[in-house]
């Protein structure tokens, strides 16, 4: 574990950027939030309808669409509000169903030990070989294209990452006198990881998930840029970049959509950012181990 | 750490170098504005093989049109009317029996004559080869050599389609001295095809230089060439520019002087200095109903087809097809013989009607069609979006299921689709090539619509394949595209353009449906 030791220039660097994350992960936090209101509003107020397909097709952005238009006449600004409110939950939602299944794996490798730990370890390990999109569009494909379909792919190559770091807090955890303690006083294995252990991996897990969002926001739209995620005519980030390879010239069909892919994706990792430091230091070297571990 | 730093930054410079250095290289390497006798043209790329008997994708008859010549010709864009090309012929009254006379003085890239010999070496030679592509053209047909200029073709059944058909690319005439030499045989083991990848046979105006079928192909002028159109170009290099986009760029660059798969937006943006031929293609997008009530469910009746047909607003689509696109006026696109002038156009009082008659009420239809297959320029997704957002409005509730075309491909041919969005090319510039909508035929069995479903159609699509004079023909086409379009589970759409993009310094550029381009009559400007 060299990289935890502290050089002087390591010190200096970490100071900076000390300095900034706070103010970062407010802005992250502000625009995550303005993004996520924006998500459950958006089919209050947004201008048109957006699969209605009444306006001019191929408009700049003007007066009538600020955003101007895509190909078959449909307003930007509307689909790319509306496609918040698909992107976002569905990506919330993935995070947290990786977190509590790797979590959950990850808790029982690390606390049986020998042969379901030596199982649960390698399934993972199969799972963690594969380059994680290229197996996420396999599995997409294989189910059939459709946004549930990318979730569950999505799911399928993002669980280990939970699964390793809270295996070796698990493991860490497993000898420490209180938890002997409390299983000499008769409770329950499960009892005892529920109680006693589960509790102390919650912190760096909630770091790692937050860094996740992002991570899963690009993957979904990745998957449907592909086809293999949201079907036309959903308003999806990916698809409506998907749509605009189509129509060079006419920029602002791709842009925006890539644009508000950008500061979703950066605002989760400000506040991720920020949540690392928060849990300093010993998350922070969890996490790192993690992260380096992770590499895809 | 400062190690691993460097590292990274000489890691990133050297990326960074080469990635320059691919770009200048794409850019400049091609670059033919500083020499006049050598054109560049982008296309995508459908070619297997250079060998024409082999052969019968859109790039492979491109090529083996300007490599090797035919016994009859078009001119330009007009596939209706069949001229003499290396023959001229005569047939007699039942159309069974056609005479060839080679034109005088015709030669091949090595100088000896074309004789009546290659002429039935060429075409004995793709019909012994029952696996190649164009061999079906050819099924019926028997050859004979009267004396050295002079063939006759004769066919079993009237074969009215039979000089359109000769037509064809594939059946370019080969030297038969040369490619028997090379392993070519009429007894079916015929091993020339090696050969014909690397080496042109023909009496074209241009000649094989090189060949890689997945990137660039490149053609010299053919010196020994005494034909019509006289080769322009010392040399032309077709490119595999897959990207319509990216072609778009390179003739605006002055990289490429051709490109031949620009879309409708993209040719009307071009401005001044470059000359853009939009033709309709004879291509025809059209819409399937499937019959077969397992598939079609409550859309499998000639009823919900009519409804359908009569919910579509042709202007609403063609708007998204681009310049020189035209509406389908019927299975039979405008241009070839039995074409009807007009389309059905919206009517949303009978779709009100027809869909009670269906008895549908509300259901999801589901309609499937290939996303990353675009047919003259137009993409198949924003085509189905604006189906699906009109026939909404009609009342009729669809579902869109896009899917790669390697994929969706099979349940369009086994006719398992509810509904579905294709597209139609004629093998060939005839109108018996759109028969095949008939109930019971290829495409008519894709929409699972059998002969017992519509006999009357069935009849008179027999009637249109075995009529011996024009007359009887045409007429039977033309009654055949009226109750296609009565009551037929078929609605055509669009008829896209072709868009063939030029600059200003080429001239002569022509669509034609059956070779995309004929290069030899590309010639530079004055």
């Amino acid at each position: 574990m060299t990289s935890s030791i502290l050089t002087p220039a390591r010190a200096r660097r970490r100071r900076i950027g000390a300095q900034w994350r706070a103010p970062l992960g407010i802005v992250g936090a502000v625009v995550a939030l303005a993004w996520i209101l924006v998500a459950c509003t958006a089919p209050l107020w947004v201008p048109y309808d957006p699969v209605a397909q009444g306006l001019p097709r191929l408009q700049p952005p003007g007066p009538e669409a600020i955003l101007g238009t895509d190909s078959v006449g449909r307003d930007v600004f509307s689909r790319l509000m509306a496609g918040a409110g698909v992107t976002i939950p569905l990506a919330l939602l993935l995070v947290g169903c990786s977190v509590v299944l790797g979590t959950l794996v990850g808790a029982i490798a690390g606390y049986a030990g020998r042969w379901v730990d030596e199982t649960l370890m390698r399934i993972t390990d199969l799972v963690m070989a594969f380059p994680t999109v290229i197996l996420a569009m396999v599995i997409a494909a294989s189910l059939g294209p459709s946004l549930f379909n990318a979730v569950i792919a999505a799911i399928v190559v993002s669980w280990p990452q939970y699964a390793r770091v809270s295996r070796s807090i698990v493991l860490s955890l497993r000898g420490q006198n209180y938890v002997i303690a409390s299983r000499l006083l008769g409770y329950s294995p499960a009892r005892s990881l529920w109680t006693d252990i589960l509790p102390n991996v919650a912190g760096p897990i909630l770091v790692l998930a937050s860094l996740d969002i992002g991570t899963a926001i690009l993957l979904l739209s990745g998957l449907s840029f592909l086809g293999l995620g949201a079907q036309p005519p959903t308003a999806e980030w990916g698809s409506m970049i998907s749509g605009a390879m189509e129509n060079f010239d006419a920029w602002w069909i791709g842009v925006f959509p890539g644009l508000a892919i950008l500061t979703v994706v950066m605002a989760f990792n400000f506040i991720g950012d920020t949540l690392r430091d928060a849990f300093d230091p010993l998350a922070r070297a969890q996490s790192i181990a993690a992260n380096t571990g992770e590499t895809a | 750490m400062h190690i691993t730093r460097t590292g990274t930054v000489t890691a990133l410079g050297a990326v960074t170098a080469l990635v320059l250095v691919g770009c200048s290289g794409g850019n400049s390497a091609n670059n033919s504005s500083g020499d006049s006798t050598s054109l560049t043209v982008n296309t995508s790329f459908t070619i297997e093989t250079a060998d024409p008997g082999n052969s019968y994708d859109p790039t492979g008859n491109t090529v083996a049109k300007a490599l090797y010549e035919t016994l009859v010709d078009f001119e330009g864009s007009d596939v209706s009317t069949p001229v003499p090309g290396l023959a001229s012929w005569t047939q007699n009254d039942d159309a069974t029996e056609f005479t060839f006379t080679i034109a005088d003085g015709r030669t091949f890239s090595d100088g000896s004559p074309v004789e009546a010999s290659d002429v039935v070496f060429s075409l004995e030679r793709i019909q012994a080869m029952t696996e190649a592509k164009p061999a079906f053209l050819l099924e019926g047909l028997s050859f004979a050599e009267v004396d050295d200029s002079t063939v006759t073709v004769s066919s079993e059944t009237p074969k009215l389609a039979l000089p359109a058909l000769l037509a064809s690319p594939a059946l370019g005439i080969l030297n038969a001295d040369v490619v028997a030499e090379h392993g070519g045989s009429t007894d079916g083991e015929d091993t020339a095809q090696e050969w014909l990848d690397a080496n042109s046979a023909g009496s074209g105006p241009y000649t094989l230089d090189s060949i890689d079928l997945t990137s660039q192909i490149t053609l010299a002028e053919n010196p020994e060439y005494t034909g019509e159109h006289a080769p322009g170009y010392s040399r032309i290099v077709l490119r595999n520019v897959s990207e319509s986009a990216t072609q778009l760029i390179n003739l605006k660059g002055g990289d490429a002087d051709v490109a031949l798969d620009l879309n409708g937006d993209q040719a009307s943006g071009l401005g001044d200095g470059f000359t853009v031929d939009s033709v309709p293609s004879g291509q025809t997008i059209f819409l399937l109903v499937n019959q077969d009530d397992e598939v079609g469910g409550v859309a499998a009746s000639p009823e919900f087809a009519s409804a359908v047909r009569t919910a579509i607003d042709g202007d609403g689509l063609l708007e998204l097809a681009g310049t020189g696109s035209v509406q389908a006026t019927g299975v039979i696109p405008p241009g070839y013989s039995g074409a009807l002038s007009d389309p059905v156009g919206q009517d949303l009082d009978a779709t009100a009607a027809a869909l009670t008659e269906a008895g549908y009420d509300g259901e999801t239809i589901r309609l499937s069609f290939p996303n990353d297959y675009p047919v003259g320029g137009v993409e198949f997704t924003p085509l189905a979006e604006r189906i699906q957002d009109q026939l909404k409005s009609a009342g009729i509730n669809v579902e869109l299921a896009p899917a790669p075309f390697a994929s969706e491909l099979d349940a369009y041919v086994n006719g398992t689709e509810q509904m579905g969005l294709w597209f139609w090319a004629p093998d060939y510039a005839d109108s018996t090539n759109f028969l095949p909508f008939a109930p019971g035929l290829k495409v008519g069995l894709r929409a699972g619509w059998t002969a017992e479903d519509n006999p009357a159609i069935a009849d008179v699509a027999a009637e249109a394949y075995a009529a011996s004079s024009t007359e009887d023909r045409d007429a039977a086409l033309s009654d055949f595209a009226a109750q296609m379009q009565e009551s037929g589970p078929f609605i055509p759409l669009i008829v896209p353009a072709s868009n063939i993009a030029t600059a200003d310094s080429v001239t002569g550029a022509a669509y034609n449906s059956v070779w995309t381009i004929d290069l030899a009559e590309l010639a530079p400007a004055e």
